[in-house]
């Protein structure tokens, strides 16, 4: 491979990782966008959504050892395993802003941030016990199918998560867009008290903001399971802290901005990751990070600042 | 029970205890518990209990010196274990046998001091031994750690709380990262090894427990000290006030970059001594040490306590530490023991030390939620003002007096002290402020008025320096102080209160007020924490001045000194913020918007008070919406509309102009 070809397969390679950090990127963006809340636990949901996968394909009768799928059959375990997911993580997002951050939604300051660490913590020490410090291997679904490009190649796996992605977020773009829901969703982002004397249910905005954004997340732990083939209770941590670079990079609170900042950081991995070593990516990402919180913290399409005064 | 604890503690005289003076129980327990910890090692025969509790004293300098970034500046800080980290290794590879650079005589010197050796290689040119002595790198290590907490505190100074976190963090994920990559100075992944211990006098603390259970004993001692000596002195003040409110901070004349820097340096400075220690104790130094899982202990640690608690603080440490090291571990044998007796397989094979974490995470959720003050927070309870104190009638000091009161002005009158030319600001499409011209002369009371929206504030926000004019001129006393931040032109003489009073809410009626004072002391860093008879003086003259200011408001304060601001009735906020703007020993004093709020008989009070302000040679510009008020009190009126000055005047010439009218009524319709 010429060292064009190369870096064409890293920009492949980091457009599908991007995909799966948009999508927990939007996690983070939505929430913020409604409640000003950086929500650490949005990493540990989608660690936890890994093992949940597992256990719906383990359902299913989808083991590791398993053959891999093809046909209607890879279709059908497809669709459930997203449905099932995506369901749990959400209502586990859901589950979170009832039991411990509405008590907390009129405090200032830090202390609900606060409450999200322990809240990773407690579920990532959760997954540690029920499945022990080891890598977890993740079925192997996806035929290992592959087409060149150029000099490089595209995986169906790639492929496939690229479009799924895509789909979730134009879904998602429709529902803020034109549905009523959404139209709740973009009053209460602007000003709380407002909707709710416009009659908003905010509560309900509320909920439905992290059930929408956990299930994303949920969606982005598939990806990671059958991109990387293993799951761990550790992965959160890192997947999400390149994610949160990803919606602040595009500007916290903008959707668009998520998507664009996943895409970006996907890149910046793979393009990174070959042209300085993979020992440093994290060192690169959260330079990014420092910098744009420093010198843009409204990042690439974010038009508020993050300054609360 | 709790009337039977409460008998115990009548019993015990807890009540005759919490009557005495602060400073007297100080006195008396640090001794006792000094005893108590030197005693310790002496009353186990266990060794590895020793051990346990100089890893103890380790996380309590961890989390003493968060305190101070979190507690005392309110700066949360979520990478705190980078600067542990940075502390251990900066005493580990000089202490090692990690970097072997090739002898020259730049060396020299450091062999003289006896930090180095050079070494003979048979075949090789000579190379240098690393082993520099302990004891002034606990010093260095500390002003290292000092340096990078300044590093990694500058770029978050415009940043507040959530997004100043993620950047700690970012920093605080990529000093392991590079400890792990950078392996010619770190030894990588592998970590430092065979790091020297300690000598002192030709003792060599070695390997047992001992010596380092009393050198943590001493640092935490003295962590302890300097911790109450930062948060009783102006520095402290001057945190809290940042944390309470950090543009009110800097109307009274706190320098926030400053005082942010110098929090993360301290701060980062106690970690590093922590990170020195427990190397020199453990004698490897490896990049997982340091994780983000640290960071968030040494936070709970800090949250469990209280933010802000010393006493809280130390005692949540030690709490947790033994959690880990002694609690964890028994339970975990017992429910072993219980296995074994039930014949469960899992209970045979649990180990709680696992979950350690789980139930930081657990006391994380749980104290935000119940108890965000920590178990042993920092606030003191005050006792109850007596009905008497609460019905007491409003009494003014016949004849106040202020120490440095200047010359009411006579002769001086007359002598321009602001003056502003063709001050221009715009938000966006708005033009607040459009080509003002005014001056106010020393003595003066001047009030401006205007319909909602007119300017004023923004007047007031552009002489106090919390927005830059976009043109023209403001001097005082004919010195340009137009777009100076608002600590400089506090010092130089002008002092302001806030329209939606902005006090420091957890701090004590006279903390606040001492807050005003900031700019009129001197004591930095050593005299807070050495206190000479320099600082003495100096924070007994402050408290002096602040005792003074409150006699202006006759009985309303005076029995409040001690009650958190959050506490006050409206009116008590008001007189404490003005007070507070009096601290600051102003020529010139800008009130917003006094009298808003306050009932007639309140509103007449504050006019006296106004008025008398004028006896200490404080002139007085006013904002005001109550126009029978400002007509009484004032000797002229400015006007304004649009941010355009309509009318200046006397009160009766201001009251008859026709634009004056139309801004405020609106255009009469004219007869074609």
């Amino acid at each position: 491979m010429s060292t064009l070809d190369v870096l064409l397969q890293q920009v492949v390679n980091g457009l599908a990782l991007g995909m799966m950090y948009a999508l927990l990127a939007l996690g983070f963006t939505m929430v913020y966008g409604i409640i000003e809340l950086i929500n650490f636990a949005h990493f540990s949901v989608f660690m936890t959504g890994t093992f949940v996968g597992l256990v719906v394909l383990s359902l299913m009768g989808v083991t590791a050892t398993s053959q891999s799928l093809t046909g209607l059959a890879l279709v059908g375990v497809l669709i459930a395993l997203f449905l099932v997911t995506m369901a749990v993580t959400g209502l586990l997002g859901v589950l979170i802003e009832r039991v411990c951050l509405r008590s907390l939604r009129n405090v200032s300051g830090t202390a609900p941030m606060i409450t999200t660490i322990g809240v990773a913590f407690i579920l990532i020490n959760a997954m540690l016990l029920i499945w022990g410090p080891q890598a977890q291997r993740f079925p192997q679904l996806l035929p290992n199918w592959r087409w060149a490009l150029g000099g490089a190649e595209v995986t169906f796996k790639q492929l496939v998560l690229f479009v799924v992605g895509l789909l979730l977020m134009i879904a998602l773009s429709h529902l803020v867009r034109r549905t009523t829901l959404g139209k709740a969703m973009r009053a209460t982002a602007q000003d709380a008290d407002a909707a709710r004397m416009m009659g908003i249910d905010v509560d309900r905005v509320i909920v439905l903001t992290f059930f929408l954004g956990s299930a994303l997340a949920g969606a982005g732990s598939l990806f990671f399971g059958l991109y990387y083939g293993f799951t761990g209770y550790y992965i959160g941590y890192t997947t999400g802290l390149r994610a949160f670079t990803s919606a602040v990079l595009g500007g916290i609170g903008s959707i668009p901005g998520a998507v664009l900042g996943g895409l970006f950081i996907g890149l910046t991995q793979s393009l990174g990751g070959q042209l300085l070593g993979v020992k440093w990516t994290d060192v690169i990402i959260f330079s990014i990070l420092i910098t744009v919180m420093v010198f843009r913290p409204s990042g690439l399409l974010g038009a508020r600042t993050p300054q609360k005064t | 029970m709790g009337a039977l604890a409460g008998r115990l503690g009548e019993r015990l005289g807890l009540a005759r205890w919490r009557a005495l003076p602060i400073g007297r129980r100080r006195q008396i327990l640090a001794p006792v518990l000094l005893a108590i910890g030197l005693a310790f090692p002496f009353m186990t025969s266990n060794a590895g209990n020793v051990d346990a509790a100089a890893n103890a004293y380790t996380y309590v300098l961890l989390a003493l010196g968060l305190n101070i970034v979190v507690g005392f500046a309110g700066l949360l800080d979520l990478g705190y274990a980078a600067f542990f980290a940075i502390g251990a290794y900066g005493y580990g590879i000089v202490a090692s046998g990690q970097l072997k650079p090739e002898w020259s005589s730049l060396w020299a010197p450091l062999e003289w001091a006896g930090q180095v050796s050079r070494l003979a290689v048979p075949g090789q040119p000579e190379i240098v031994q690393f082993h520099f002595s302990f004891w002034p790198m606990l010093a260095i290590s500390a002003i290292i750690c000092a340096i990078f907490g300044m590093l990694f505190g500058a770029p978050t100074l415009r940043l507040r709380g959530d997004y100043l976190a993620i950047v700690t963090l970012g920093f605080g994920e990529i000093v392991p990262v590079v400890a792990r990559n950078w392996e010619g100075l770190t030894n990588g992944a592998q970590g430092l090894g065979g790091i020297h211990t300690p000598k002192l006098f030709g003792f060599d603390f070695g390997f047992s427990p001992y010596p380092y259970y009393f050198l943590g004993l001493g640092l935490v001692a003295a962590a302890v000290w300097v911790s109450i000596r930062l948060q009783e002195s102006r520095l402290g003040r001057a945190w809290m006030a940042i944390r309470e409110d950090e543009l009110a901070a800097g109307a009274m004349g706190v320098n926030h970059v400053h005082y942010k820097l110098l929090a993360f340096a301290m701060g980062a400075a106690v970690g590093g001594l922590g990170g020195t220690f427990y190397v020199a104790k453990l004698t490897t130094a490896t990049p997982d040490m340091f994780t983000f899982p640290v960071s968030v202990m040494v936070l709970v640690m800090v949250v469990l306590g209280g933010l802000g608690s010393i006493r809280g603080v130390v005692l949540a440490a030690l709490f947790l530490a033994f959690l880990q090291s002694v609690i964890l571990q028994e339970l975990t044998e017992y429910v072993h023991a219980l296995g074994r007796l039930v014949g469960s397989d899992f209970l045979q094979r649990v180990e709680l030390i696992t979950s350690l974490e789980l139930i930081f995470g657990l006391i994380l959720v749980v104290m935000m939620i119940f108890r965000r003050e920590g178990l042993w927070p920092a606030v003191r309870r005050v006792s109850a003002l007596t009905l008497e104190q609460q019905a007491a009638a409003p009494a003014r000091g016949a004849a106040v007096e202020l120490s440095w009161a200047r010359p009411a002005p006579g002769a001086a009158a007359g002598r321009p002290l602001l003056e502003i030319e063709s001050l221009r600001k715009s938000f966006g499409g708005v033009t607040a402020a459009d080509d003002i011209t005014l001056t106010v002369h020393a003595g003066e009371l001047v009030s401006v008025i205007g319909p909602n929206g007119s300017g004023k504030t923004t007047l007031f926000n552009l002489i106090t320096g919390l927005i830059a004019p976009e043109a023209g001129s403001i001097r005082l006393e004919g010195v340009e102080i137009g777009g100076r931040p608002s600590h400089e032109i506090v010092a130089r003489g002008v002092a302001r209160t806030f329209q939606n009073i902005r006090l420091f809410n957890n701090l004590s009626v006279l903390e606040n007020l001492l807050v005003g004072e900031h700019t009129r002391l001197q004591a930095g860093v050593l005299g807070a924490i050495f206190r000479p008879p320099r600082v003495r003086e100096e924070e007994e003259r402050a408290v002096k001045s602040a005792l003074e200011v409150v006699e202006i408001f006759g009985n309303r304060l005076r029995p409040r000194l001690d009650h958190p601001a959050y506490g006050l009735s409206y009116a008590n906020r008001r007189r404490t913020e003005i007070g507070r703007a009096i601290m600051t020993r102003p020529k010139l004093l800008l009130l917003d918007e006094p009298a808003a709020g306050m009932n007639p008989a309140e509103t007449l009070e504050l006019m006296d008070l106004i008025r008398s302000l004028r006896g200490f040679g404080v002139t007085v510009v006013l904002i005001e919406h109550k126009l029978d008020v400002v007509m009484d009190i004032s000797d002229r009126v400015i006007v304004l509309d649009h941010g355009v000055k309509i009318a200046e005047g006397a009160p009766a010439q201001v009251r008859g102009d026709e634009r004056v009218i139309e801004a405020y009524l609106g255009r009469r319709r004219r007869a074609a």
